[in-house]
């Protein structure tokens, strides 16, 4: 239980930290109910069950009656995680020491997993690159999340396909009938305009909680970074090394993803999803709430 | 006498180790292929990975830098190349095989002076138009030998004209004062009078100075200088007749320069300019006023033979022309270097 361990451990530090009680009521519900609550009473149909029929009310009303609930729906949340080998790089972190995206990604899709078995709520996995893609069935249990956190990290390797969102999104519309809570985990550094069909597409099926995660970068002088050589995952080709601390190129990279991140903004809230964009493992927890904050306003306007 | 041709300055160069040339050459193309090899396909062992890096190329500040990187880089190649052809060249070793034609001026001059008292002011004439000859001689040789009762070498033959010159001045500065009792006269001929009653000896003289050219086997062009006014006094070896007799068989010339008190000895003089005569030479009585004009002509004359000889060939490394290359590659490389630095420290982001 490695990766939850971490995740429990970051969380119980946080919810210290800021509001106690954090874990409860995260997400709104799919549907409103209560469990095993009554509702109403309505005429036998042929093929009801027999054990439904509520004797008494259909003596007092001279008809055969049977009792209708609200069937407790535990609701699925469906982590959807890009392993693309995009994913195996470095994560920006300022000045900190570099994260890799994937153990960042792993985090993001713990986290959101943990408050949903926490919640009783079933988490299910689909993940994939450009080449395959690939779902795993919904469960309860944090064992199974576990299971869930490892397949992400053994999946997003240096030697996994191209990252493919669109691809494996397409994969989760045609394999995923249910209504779930679809948590997307990737690294796009904008919606083009298929990403944009497909999560229309879904977002008529699903609650989409869009989260993505930034890169390193590779202007930054190499002693602030890292001072290993780097190199481009997408190209596999060096970054060279003359690149790096380079005052104008910074500027223009700077100024490049921020108008990208703006961009891909815009466009989701005009897709009406909500995004967040992780930067760090703390910063991970409190954009997640505010993901899940977002998304509950989201519902009741 | 024909001319001799030399095969004048054949310089043939050529490489001592053409074999090295050909494996350092060989060696710096295989470094380069294999340092390609490794860049174009370099194992990302210990490398960070970055994703979305192609956004940077889009940017007008990288082509820039990749611009300057291909300058740079190529600049530094090409550098590199040069320092290390001319290493190569270097490591070679260009060799240059000289042939040194050895054409010499092949006339040996001995003067022959009579240092008996009578015949100083003499001598000091001779020796001050000597002085001027050998100012202006080339390749030939000369040597000093006086004598009266034997003979004694002030100088050998030789081509040494600083040590002529000097020597030429300190047999003047004897002869200078024209006075036999001088310290200066008695110190420059001592060992020429090893018997009171033998002085003067002109056949002694003059074969002791034929005796002196040496490289006999050579065709020289030899003659002495013969300066004497024939009165010897005492019995030695060699009789004048003698003397010139051993010198013309010797195929030495001797030209004679008689002292003007030999006029006064009608015997004497006739025998002097017989035998100066019979070697071939020129003889020359001097006038009162003790000028020596006529020598100096005769000596000029005197046919200067070139003797052939084997030129010297000597194999002399060439270094210049791998040094040259190696400092201008090198220091192109540093000039290189400096101004990638100096681009570097000024793009540099100061955070």
């Amino acid at each position: 239980m490695t990766y939850l361990q971490k995740i429990r451990t970051r969380l119980t530090i946080h919810a210290h930290r800021k509001v106690l009680g954090l874990l409860e009521g995260e997400y709104a519900a799919v549907q409103i109910g209560r469990g095993m609550d009554f509702n109403d009473l309505r005429e036998y149909v042929r093929g009801d069950d027999v054990k439904d029929i509520d004797w008494k009310a259909s003596a007092r009303g001279r008809q055969l009656l049977v009792k209708r609930y609200v069937a407790e729906r535990k609701h699925t949340v469906l982590l959807c995680v890009s392993t693309g080998r995009s994913m195996a790089a470095l994560n920006q972190v300022g000045t900190r020491s570099p994260v890799s995206k994937r153990d960042l990604s792993v985090f993001v899709a713990g986290l959101i997993g943990y408050l949903a078995v926490r919640h009783g709520d079933l988490v299910s996995l689909v993940y994939g690159d450009a080449d395959q893609q690939h779902i795993r069935p919904r469960e309860s249990t944090e064992l199974h999340l576990e299971r869930l956190l490892s397949t992400i990290h053994a999946a997003t390797t240096e030697r996994s396909g191209p990252a493919d969102l669109v691809a494996l999104l397409h994969y989760t519309a045609r394999v995923v009938r249910r209504r779930t809570i679809l948590a997307i985990v990737s690294d796009e550094v904008s919606v083009s305009d298929e990403l944009a069909d497909v999560l229309r597409r879904l977002a008529a099926q699903h609650e989409i909680l869009f989260v993505t995660i930034g890169d390193a970068d590779p202007t930054a002088a190499a002693d602030s970074l890292t001072d290993r050589p780097l190199y481009d995952i997408d190209a596999g080709t060096p970054i060279p090394g003359w690149l790096r601390g380079d005052r104008r190129l910074r500027r223009e990279y700077a100024a490049l993803v921020g108008s990208e991140e703006a961009g891909l903004r815009r466009r989701l809230d005009q897709l009406g999803i909500v995004h967040e964009r992780v930067r760090d493992t703390d910063a991970a927890i409190t954009a997640v709430f505010r993901l899940l904050e977002r998304h509950r306003h989201a519902r009741r306007r | 006498m024909a001319p001799l041709t030399l095969p004048l300055a054949a310089d043939d160069r050529h490489l001592h180790w053409p074999w090295l040339v050909v494996a350092l050459a060989v060696l710096v193309v295989v470094l380069m292929v294999v340092w390609a090899i490794g860049w174009s396909r370099r194992t990302p062992a210990s490398a960070a990975y970055v994703a979305h890096a192609a956004r940077l190329r889009s940017l007008p500040r990288f082509r820039a830098l990749v611009r300057r990187r291909v300058v740079l880089g190529v600049a530094l190649t090409l550098t590199a190349l040069v320092a290390c052809t001319g290493a190569v060249i270097l490591a070679g070793r260009i060799q240059e095989t000289k042939r040194i034609p050895q054409s010499e001026s092949s006339r040996d001059i001995m003067l022959c002076l009579d240092s008996s008292g009578s015949m100083i002011t003499i001598d000091y004439e001779v020796l001050k138009q000597f002085e001027q000859i050998v100012a202006g001689l080339k390749g030939d040789r000369v040597g000093l030998t006086i004598w009266s009762g034997t003979a004694v070498t002030v100088f050998p033959l030789t081509d040494d004209y600083d040590f002529v010159q000097q020597q030429l001045r300190a047999a003047e500065a004897a002869f200078a004062t024209g006075d036999t009792f001088s310290d200066a006269y008695d110190k420059f001929t001592e060992g020429t009078i090893v018997n009171q009653k033998v002085q003067s000896q002109v056949g002694d003289g003059l074969a002791s100075c034929a005796q002196r050219f040496d490289r006999s086997s050579q065709h020289r062009s030899r003659s002495i200088v013969l300066a004497t006014d024939n009165q010897p006094y005492g019995r030695g070896v060699f009789t004048f007749d003698q003397a010139a007799a051993y010198t013309k068989s010797r195929h030495i010339v001797v030209h004679g320069i008689a002292a003007p008190t030999t006029s006064a000895r009608p015997l004497a003089l006739a025998e002097f300019k017989r035998d100066v005569l019979l070697t071939g030479g020129t003889f020359s009585l001097l006038g009162a006023d003790g000028s020596v004009p006529t020598v100096v002509d005769s000596i000029e004359r005197t046919e200067a033979r070139r003797i052939q000889k084997p030129p010297i060939i000597q194999v002399v490394d060439e270094p210049h022309l791998g040094t040259v290359v190696v400092g201008i590659g090198v220091g192109l490389l540093v000039v290189v270097w400096l101004v990638e630095g100096l681009l570097f420290l000024k793009d540099r982001d100061p955070a």
